[in-house]
């Protein structure tokens, strides 16, 4: 046992791994038993994880830390760890996983064992893109993670998925190979010859690089994460990606895989680059805003449902960037949550999607009406869902937005942080306008077309997989404060980091010998949404610039 | 002149045993008696005119059985493997009075070499008994090219390469021929030959400028002739003398403006042969390559101009990637395609060539370059492994080698479709596999040598490889079946062995690349002085 405590983390990472390998072992067709097998070990890995989740506290280290060779002559370590954010994002993952699974159940009916193979495949390497701590580790599965995807969009997806999947390999392939030309000048310098480094905590300790360098590093890191956010103008891929994708390879992509692009700018491009990332915020924020408006309006032209729930997702993730932009700790770590709440109601969305896509065999917005009298429950859900995609008190989805908005306004590092918060701010009315709009004409009025489909109301094994999402849209909209505490210290230490490089904290991943002296933002609390008494929501006035 | 000295035939042991087991193969053919009825009878559905059955089918008793051949080819391949591998940590031997060396580099080139053989002779296996073409010269052949290869990676004089190279190319242009019948396979021989040999008096002359400009053909004459200030005027000389040299060798490893040949050689010649062809011509003829320009002319670089041949080599590779990888783009034929593919991967070998020329990357460039040929050698023997099997069963339903005759391969051969798959994955750069640390120990010597645009330039290149490697991704997974149940029938064993472990060694060098750059490093230490 005290093997697998210490070892808990890669347990979790390969355990999926482990499945898809048994899985290629049993015969073909059975496609029960493939399915059978997937889901149990999906459930086994959200097990594997809850303990990280239990045992996880809140320190300016990486919790779960394990480092051991991996190829030495080549300068990799295998350095796997975790933070809050990425936690979150961990438990996200696995959380989905048996969820994708049993939303799959009927669909999938044929090339079942490589269907499974790669959605556990998928979710090994989606867990090490977060918890990997050396550069050229994170890289191996930020890459490995697009097989898998491209596999199942290209496999199950609709008329246009060949398409889709290669657009969407071609896509973010191009933005990660000039990465990895910016990951390998970070080795080359990070220096002398036999002493060099890819692991990400070690180069961070180095100090930063000089400024003129930092640009052209950032701007091939924040290319690669852009494109897989994605920001405006790189979006295009997504809603050909999205709307092409079988349901379960949808509810990942807009869950998890989307995430990926910034958890990579709050975990690499910034941190690793903060001069650079300082200087360039005001465009990430711009871009983010752009993205935001463009986005909502793209939803009000779409006439398919889940071209219309990817551009939201453009919208969505613009909120992320100008809430990583702003650079206060509340608009990051209204970032951070949102980053968790879209995964969670937008893949609601997509699972509630997919199901009506399972009982009609059409995604046209014209072709339905007045569901909600056949099927109440898809209704009821679908609405509580879509509450929670609009942002309003008492769901998940308004934590982060309200976070998101408060911290921008407040923010001083940001240029032009007002226009851009109150430009901003209009996505909220837009998201309410065209989510609303959407369900009233699915789900209201004369139930005239709907009827002609025949759709049944949510079977046992579909309230399986929705119910965990509903609790944790309510749990997460009432009570945020673990997620927040959770996620405190990497926002703080982001933030001094990259908004305050002169008071570098003593405690921080950055090294002592940068900067001892401790700044009073190291005891400020986490923000508290419902407890305004004890901490306000602004940060801590007073502080020196 | 020093005697001739027994023991440095243990320096070439690899090559040696190539050689003997070639000479056995032939031999042998002597005491070979007419087999009886041992062959089965094929069933008659014969479509396609190029790989048609060639033995005498009305006749089959009157053809002996040669299939001991292959064992006989593969086991000297193996230890060669074995040879080649077991000297890998010794020091370094000087041979033949200066001839030729025995060092890691070269041992490692001629593992490589012996590796890709022995693989290659399990796809010729079951290729040529699905066709009923084993004859006596093919396997003999082989060993032959492969010996030239071995001792190409060896040789430290310019004689002796020219040499090693005749015996090495000579080989090839017959096996590509072999398939007698078609005109593709003898279209293809003729170019490589006509091509080939105007290469090697290309390369010829070359040395002879050398000779003049330095008095030797030595490579390490040369460079002490290049240290000892050359005389004034040679410089001239000197830059075309390289030029010529390299240019030589830039056609043996399909690099632009020498590449006009490959396409129609890699298609025409059988399919085991081209993986063979791909992985053991180029991995020796980077060796040799690198051992003329670093230890020849690594000095010269202040003769050759401001910036040496590091410049040209530099140019030459991105001419290469660019040209390679957009001309493969509107490929339908697999084959052609992974022609065009090698001629971009020549280009990324390039990369690092063009990194060794400063010493500061030189160990890492070093490492590269073998970690690349090594990996490329895999993926490539493996892909035309595949490529041999489905090529045979197409012919046997009267299908073409179009991309789309490879739709549901998935459904009928999942094994062969995840295989070739790995393997399109792995030319494309894509971890975790070995073509991915192939790049990455490339490339990061490029930036290590500050050729920072040359890398960027290349990864870009490598984006255009995706597209088209993604291509038979799509036809094999995503694409309904064209003719259901077209893909079918034909023998598997030994090639399905020699592809899957083409497999298990791509994902071993990308998921556990450590060991195998251990050993590319203590190779690199030939080259840092």
């Amino acid at each position: 046992m005290n093997w697998i405590e210490a070892h808990l983390l890669t347990v979790a990472i390969f355990l999926p791994m482990a499945g898809a390998v048994l899985i290629a072992l049993l015969p073909r067709g059975e496609g029960g038993q493939h399915k059978g097998v997937a889901f149990i070990v999906s459930l086994l890995t959200f097990a594997a994880s809850l303990p990280l989740w239990a045992g996880f506290h809140p320190s300016s280290k990486f919790a779960f830390e394990q480092r051991s060779e991996w190829a030495p002559s080549l300068g990799f370590s295998y350095h796997v760890g975790l933070d809050g954010v990425a936690l979150l994002l961990f438990m996200l993952t696995t959380f989905l996983g048996p969820i994708v699974v049993l939303s799959s159940w009927k669909l999938i009916q044929d090339r079942v064992k490589i269907y499974c193979i790669a959605l556990l495949v998928l979710e090994t390497a989606m867990m090490g893109t977060l918890a990997a701590l050396d550069l050229v580790l994170f890289y191996t599965f930020w890459e490995a993670m697009l097989i898998p995807m491209y596999l199942l969009i290209g496999m199950w997806g609709s008329e246009r998925r060949i398409y889709a999947a290669v657009k969407f390999f071609l896509f973010t392939f191009i933005g990660s190979v000039l990465m990895l030309l910016a990951i390998f000048w970070l080795w080359s310098n990070s220096g002398a010859a036999g002493h060099r480094t890819f692991d990400y905590v070690e180069l961070l300790a180095q100090g930063t690089l000089n400024p003129q360098t930092q640009k052209w590093l950032f701007a091939a890191f924040a290319l690669a994460f852009a494109i897989k956010v994605p920001i405006w103008p790189l979006h295009t891929w997504l809603p050909d990606a999205h709307t092409e994708a079988p349901a379960a390879g949808s509810i990942i992509l807009a869950g998890v895989m989307l995430k990926m692009g910034t958890f990579g700018f709050i975990r690499y491009a910034m941190p690793l680059f903060p001069q650079a990332a300082l200087a360039h915020a005001p465009y990430l924020a711009l871009f983010g805003v752009i993205g935001i408006v463009y986005g909502s309006l793209m939803c009000m032209a779409q006439t398919d449902m889940k071209r219309l729930v990817a551009y939201s997702s453009v919208a969505h993730l613009g909120f992320v960037m100008l809430g990583l932009s702003a650079l206060t700790a509340e608009a990051v770590s209204g970032a951070v949550l949102q980053m968790v709440n879209h995964g969670i109601s937008t893949g609601a969305l997509f699972l509630l999607i997919g199901y009506l896509y399972e009982r009609t065999h059409t995604r046209e917005l014209s072709a339905y009406g007045g569901v909600a009298r056949v099927a109440p429950a898809i209704a009821a859900t679908f609405l509580v869902v879509t509450l929670s995609s609009i942002g309003l008190p008492g769901t998940n989805g308004f934590v982060g937005e309200f976070l998101i908005l408060i911290g921008t306004f407040t923010s001083k590092e940001l240029n032009g942080a007002v226009p851009l918060a109150v430009v901003g701010a209009t996505g909220v009315i837009l998201g309410a306008v065209y989510m609303l709009w959407m369900y009233q004409r699915v789900f209201l009025g004369k139930d005239g077309k709907t009827v002609a489909h025949g759709i049944a109301d949510l079977s046992v094994r579909e309230w399986f997989t929705v119910a965990p999402l509903l609790v944790a849209i309510v749990w997460i909209g009432f009570f945020p404060q673990p997620l927040l505490t959770a996620i405190k210290e990497p926002v703080d230490a982001f933030v001094q980091r990259v908004a305050h490089p002169q008071r570098q904290r003593a405690d921080a991943i950055a090294p002592p010998s940068l900067q001892p002296a401790p700044s009073p933002a190291q005891d400020a609390p986490a923000p508290r949404l419902f407890m305004p008494q004890r901490a306000p929501l602004v940060r801590p006035s007073g502080e020196p610039r | 002149m020093t005697v001739f000295n027994p023991n440095d035939l243990y320096g070439i042991l690899p090559a040696l045993l190539l050689a003997v087991g070639a000479l056995l193969v032939l031999t042998s053919e002597v005491f070979l008696k007419p087999a009886s009825g041992l062959r089965p009878q094929l069933s008659g559905v014969e479509a396609s005119s190029d790989l048609k059955p060639i033995s005498v089918a009305a006749d089959p008793e009157a053809a002996p059985d040669r299939r001991y051949q292959a064992w006989v080819a593969a086991a000297f391949a193996a230890a060669g493997l074995w040879a080649a591998l077991s000297q890998l940590a010794d020091p370094t031997l000087s041979l033949f009075s200066g001839a030729a060396v025995s060092d890691g580099f070269a041992r490692l080139v001629a593992a490589v070499v012996c590796a890709a053989l022995l693989l290659s002779c399990a796809v010729s296996y079951s290729y040529l008994e699905s066709l009923r073409a084993t004859r006596g010269e093919f396997y003999a052949l082989a060993l032959f090219s492969a010996a030239g290869m071995c001792l190409l990676a060896q040789a430290t004089d310019l004689i002796v390469i020219f040499v090693s190279l005749e015996v090495m190319s000579l080989a090839i242009y017959a096996l590509c021929a072999y398939l007698r019948r078609g005109k593709r396979p003898a279209e293809a021989a003729f170019k490589y030959f006509i091509l080939g040999s105007f290469a090697s008096a290309i390369f010829l002359y070359g040395a002879a400028l050398a000779f003049g400009a330095t008095g030797s053909t030595r490579i390490a004459d040369i460079a002490a002739a290049l240290r000892s200030s050359p005389a004034p005027g040679v410089s001239g000389l000197l830059s075309a003398a390289v030029a010529l040299l390299a240019s030589g060798f830039c056609f043996k490893v399909a690099a632009v403006p020498f590449h006009m040949w490959v396409p129609d050689v890699y298609d025409g010649a059988p399919a085991p042969v081209t993986g063979f062809m791909a992985a053991g011509v180029k991995a020796a003829a980077f060796a040799v390559l690198v051992r003329i320009l670093v230890l020849g002319f690594g000095d010269a670089n202040a003769a050759l101009g401001p910036h040496g041949w590091g410049e040209l080599i530099a140019w030459l590779a991105m001419l290469t990637m660019l040209v390679g990888n957009l001309l493969a783009i509107p490929q339908r034929s697999v084959k052609r395609m992974l022609a065009y593919s090698s001629i971009a991967h020549a280009g990324y070998l390039l990369v690092a060539v063009a990194s060794m020329a400063s010493s500061g990357s030189r160990a890492d460039a070093t490492e590269g370059l073998l970690f690349y040929l090594a990996a490329y050698g895999a993926t490539v023997v493996g892909a035309f492994g595949v490529v041999a099997v489905i090529e045979r069963k197409l012919a046997l339903s009267g299908l073409g080698d179009d991309l789309s005759s490879w739709s549901g391969l998935a459904e009928r051969h999942p094994g062969l479709a995840a295989a070739m798959s790995l393997f399109m994955i792995s030319l494309a750069g894509v971890p975790p596999t070995a073509g991915f640390m192939a790049k990455l120990t490339v490339f990061r010597a490029a930036i290590e040598a500050g050729l920072t645009p040359l890398a960027i330039f290349g990864v870009l290149t490598s984006v255009a490889g995706l597209y088209y490697y993604l291509r038979v991704v799509v036809y094999v997974y995503m694409v309904p079946e064209a003719k259901p149940d077209a893909i079918q029938g034909g023998r598997l064993l030994s090639a399905g062995l020699a592809i899957a472990g083409c497999v298990l060694i791509v994902l071993w060098m990308g998921v556990q690349p450590g060991s195998f750059a251990a050993l590319t490093q203590s190779a690199a230490a030939a080259f840092s002085r």
